[in-house]
């Protein structure tokens, strides 16, 4: 398969755009009128063709300038990535994980090659061409985790498994929708999410930490999450809100089309055998509303889950300023009529 | 938010109280977490070895009278927290912890009982004293002590910072976000709400 | 639960009761790879029913060309271990799960004591391997009742050198838990593998002397929602099914071709809940999701991990 890599910015003149077919394929993640948060985990099970769930690590247009994204962020702040000394099982956990995935998926994009712990990789979309010793940090120009971590989309945090618990004690955060990997770094399951309303209420971390507890290797699940963001800016870490902030206030019924974003995040679980460390992986996907409603279906939807969406949740995603706005802008897209439950385009 | 909303992050401290089936007791302690200390060994002196740990003056006497082993006395924070870690190398398993002070001082002592895999609920914590916050300022990183404000100046990066209860136990600090990041200027009403 | 084909390459008797079992890939490949105290689930069709033991893996971590199970015959068991040492043999075919591992060294400890009795030596076999490979500190007790019993005792004394520790019932040399554990530094972890009797009793003398129970660990396998057979029936659909006991209820209700609700399939998202209209015996709740109060009421269970011991249990669906 063959995947036309686009060169564009998630910053300064923005020029992300998504493509008709990946429009198409937007992981859409309102199934009724209504949201609210659920322990929404299922299997990460090979999906349908073409679609962001066909392969366990997807691939898409924007792979190359999302990883030169991540790229400036690290270089901006290093501290967007930590491993802590325990976790060296899970950096090589990680390599394998990655290579093994992405060679056996796109096997037009990358190889692996081995011989016993000798491995070959070659990335065609970033031209990388390595020869290493699996399991010999020196044979790589820098750490495993970073090493791969930067050769996939998406933020990557790894979880030691310790005291019926789960700690935050590797990852490397570059397109966070506003939370501080530097300050989060170390906390547990519940604390790490301490900000979330009403979940915690509703024993939805408890549940969804008994779960992931007993994760097994080989069955990884997943679920989506979801917010919005003005310009498709991947960066939306709270280092940088003095950079971001602003656009925030910059909406108007005349742009509200083109510069909000419906950014979702699919999330991936997946429990690495050397470390017993379970891999979390914030995989963003970025979709402006004058593309979303090309897809009348998905307007609706978005009109009536905005419309009625509870207070504390439109605050706590950030949508305060322009929450009206885009209901606004949807309202004349929806005739009220019955959709069904799905989140397919048509 | 609506009315109930808490961050689950934000520690929850309660009176000190023994904790049974033990080896031994430690109780560290500065300034007004002395009193904690007092009232804790007034409702009677456990059987199992105490060893006391105070920095601070107004409460030695009395503390002394109660414990036959005597305390060990320090004239700062830091002289005190030095020997805690000294002690703590050689401390068995079966002891337990008891910290009373000021919110700083509190996560100073847990970093040091973090590092031998100590948790937060088997440590007996009093609030005492001031509720000052310590603030990390997630721009700069820098951390400034003994805030009282809701809104603070920080004081690396000159920014207004909004003091968030989102709590960091690695670093005993809350997190500042700067709180006039979308229209600049806009600065809610400063209020002593920590005092 | 994801799993592989493994052929029996040996068996080596090690001890009267406990024999060896050298597992390899039916297929060539390598196995899974895996961490220090990890455990196998195997499946064994006795006589059409199909029973499900854990078993411990003992090898190295770092060798994945084979797995290294032992088993000890129980003669008062369900049947697993008397077919393991009497119809397994070199060349049988296994099913087996993909490694899972609830008994694992904690990362952060400052010291590790591990504790085994008799057959439990087995899952400490490949902590060793890992505390050996990430230079943690250590010491091993191993308690066994005679010399007949020693099993891998050459194998212990070469991987750990001085840092064992045997105590033979026989020769009068009993563990003593209470000396073990009012000596440790502050920071130790305790792990404990061998007969109830022993675990519970360490349990209890860690709590006596005021171990946090995050210090204490115990091998705890994972428990499938297997269970003995039962009778259900799907009062909305007309319809009448059984439950065989190496399937969920969810599994069996979808086997009966019912379009049944589910997600995650793990007992936590509360998506397949079902109302309970009669049961004329006790659920079994495993899930995560219903609160005690609501599994005590017997109005709701959840399929994809819960069963029920009755006769038959009627559902709304």
């Amino acid at each position: 398969m063959t995947i036309k890599f686009k060169q564009e910015t998630f910053r300064d003149d923005y020029t992300f755009s998504n493509s008709p077919a990946s429009i198409r394929r937007f992981p859409f993640p309102f199934d009724q009128d209504q949201y609210m948060y659920s322990v929404n985990i299922e299997p990460h099970t090979k999906g349908e063709p073409g679609s962001y769930v066909e392969f366990a690590i997807d691939i898409d247009e924007h792979y190359v300038a999302e990883c030169e994204d991540k790229k400036i962020v690290l270089d901006q702040d290093p501290d967007r990535y930590i491993a802590l000394p325990h976790m060296m099982d899970a950096q090589w956990d990680m390599v394998e994980l990655v290579m093994e995935s992405l060679s056996e998926d796109y096997p037009e994009l990358f190889k692996l090659t081995k011989d016993g712990n000798n491995w070959h990789w070659i990335n065609k979309p970033l031209a990388i061409d390595q020869t290493f010793v699996f399991g010999d940090q020196s044979t790589l120009p820098m750490e495993p985790f970073e090493y791969i971590g930067r050769q996939v989309q998406g933020d990557w945090v790894i979880l030691d498994q310790r005291d019926n618990n789960l700690f935050a004690d590797m990852g490397i955060v570059t397109t966070q929708a506003d939370w501080s990997s530097a300050f989060d770094a170390g906390m547990s399951f519940q604390e790490w999410h301490g900000p979330v309303p009403h979940a915690h209420e509703m024993g939805i971390f408890d549940r969804a930490l008994k779960f992931l507890l007993n994760m097994q290797y080989g069955s990884p699940v997943r679920r989506l999450n979801w917010t919005m963001t003005v310009n498709p800016r991947l960066d939306t870490s709270p280092e940088n809100y003095p950079v971001w902030g602003p656009d925030n206030v910059s909406v108007t019924p005349v742009n509200v089309g083109e510069k909000v974003h419906l950014r979702v995040e699919l999330q991936a679980l997946f429990r690495l055998p050397r470390s017993n460390a379970i891999a979390f992986s914030i995989r963003c996907y970025l979709i402006s509303l004058q593309d979303l409603v090309t897809y009348p279906r998905w307007a609706k939807r978005l009109h009536r889950v905005l419309k009625t969406l509870h207070p504390d949740l439109i605050e706590y995603k950030g949508l305060t300023n322009y929450h009206q706005m885009m209901i606004d802008y949807l309202a004349p897209m929806d005739d009220g009529v019955d959709i069904g439950l799905g989140t397919q385009p048509e | 938010m609506q009315r109930g909303y808490w961050i689950k992050s934000k520690p929850n401290y309660n009176t000190l109280s023994w904790r049974e089936n033990t080896l031994g007791h430690m109780l560290i302690a500065q300034g007004e977490g002395g009193l904690a200390l007092v009232k804790l060994l007034q409702q009677r002196c456990p059987v199992q070895p105490l060893k006391v740990l105070f920095s601070g003056e107004k409460y030695t006497d009395i503390l002394n009278g109660f414990i036959p082993e005597g305390i060990d006395v320090f004239a700062s924070d830091e002289e005190m927290l030095c020997e805690l870690k000294s002690q703590l190398s050689e401390c068995l398993m079966g002891t337990q912890f008891y910290v009373a002070g000021d919110e700083a001082f509190i996560w100073k002592v847990m970093d040091e009982l973090a590092v031998y895999g100590v948790q937060e609920r088997d440590v007996e914590k009093e609030l005492c004293g001031t509720i000052a916050r310590s603030v990390y300022c997630v721009h700069c990183k820098t951390i400034d002590k003994n805030v009282h404000h809701n809104i603070h100046l920080c004081s690396y990066c000159n920014r207004y910072l909004f003091v968030r209860d989102h709590f960091s136990r690695r670093l005993g600090a809350y997190m500042g976000v700067m709180v006039d990041a979308e229209v600049p200027g806009d600065i809610p009403a400063r209020q002593e709400i920590y005092p | 639960m994801t799993t592989l084909t493994v052929k029996v390459a040996d068996v080596e008797q090690v001890t009267d009761v406990v024999k060896h079992f050298t597992l390899v890939p039916e297929n060539g490949e390598l196995l899974p790879h895996f961490s220090g105290g990890s455990h196998i689930i195997v499946s064994l069709n006795i006589n059409g029913r199909i029973h499900r033991n854990a078993y411990s893996l003992m090898g190295s971590t770092t060798e994945v060309d084979s797995y290294h199970i032992s088993v000890r015959k129980q003669e008062n068991s369900r049947g697993g271990s008397i077919y393991m040492h009497e119809e397994v043999k070199p060349g049988s075919i296994l099913e087996v799960t993909y490694p899972v591992n609830l008994f694992a060294i904690n990362k952060m400890a400052r010291r590790h004591v591990l504790v085994a009795g008799g057959i439990g030596i087995t899952p400490f076999m490949s902590q060793i391997s890992d505390l050996n490979r990430l230079g943690y500190d250590y010491e091993l007790h191993y308690a066994y009742r005679s010399n007949e019993h020693a099993a891998f005792r050459e194998q212990l004394e070469e991987m750990c050198g001085d840092k064992v520790y045997f105590h033979v019932d026989s020769e009068g040399s009993q563990l003593d838990l209470k000396v073990l554990l009012s000596h440790q530094l502050l920071g130790t972890h305790v792990y404990i593998c061998g007969p109830d009797s022993m675990v519970k009793a360490l349990h209890l003398t860690a709590k006596d002397l005021g171990w946090p129970e995050n210090h204490v660990h115990s091998e705890q396998f994972s428990a499938p929602p297997m269970g003995d057979e039962f009778k259900v029936k799907l009062v909305e659909s007309d319809i009448e099914l059984v439950v065989p006991s190496d399937m969920s209820l969810l599994e069996a209700i979808e086997g009966a071709g019912v379009d049944a609700p589910f997600l995650c399939r793990g007992g936590a998202c509360g998506r397949c809940e079902l109302e309970v209209v009669e049961c004329d015996g006790q659920l079994q709740h495993n899930d995560h999701y219903l609160s005690d109060a609501e599994k005590l009421a017997g109005n709701k269970v959840m399929p994809c991990v819960s069963r029920a011991r009755c006769s038959q249990l009627s559902l709304k669906l």
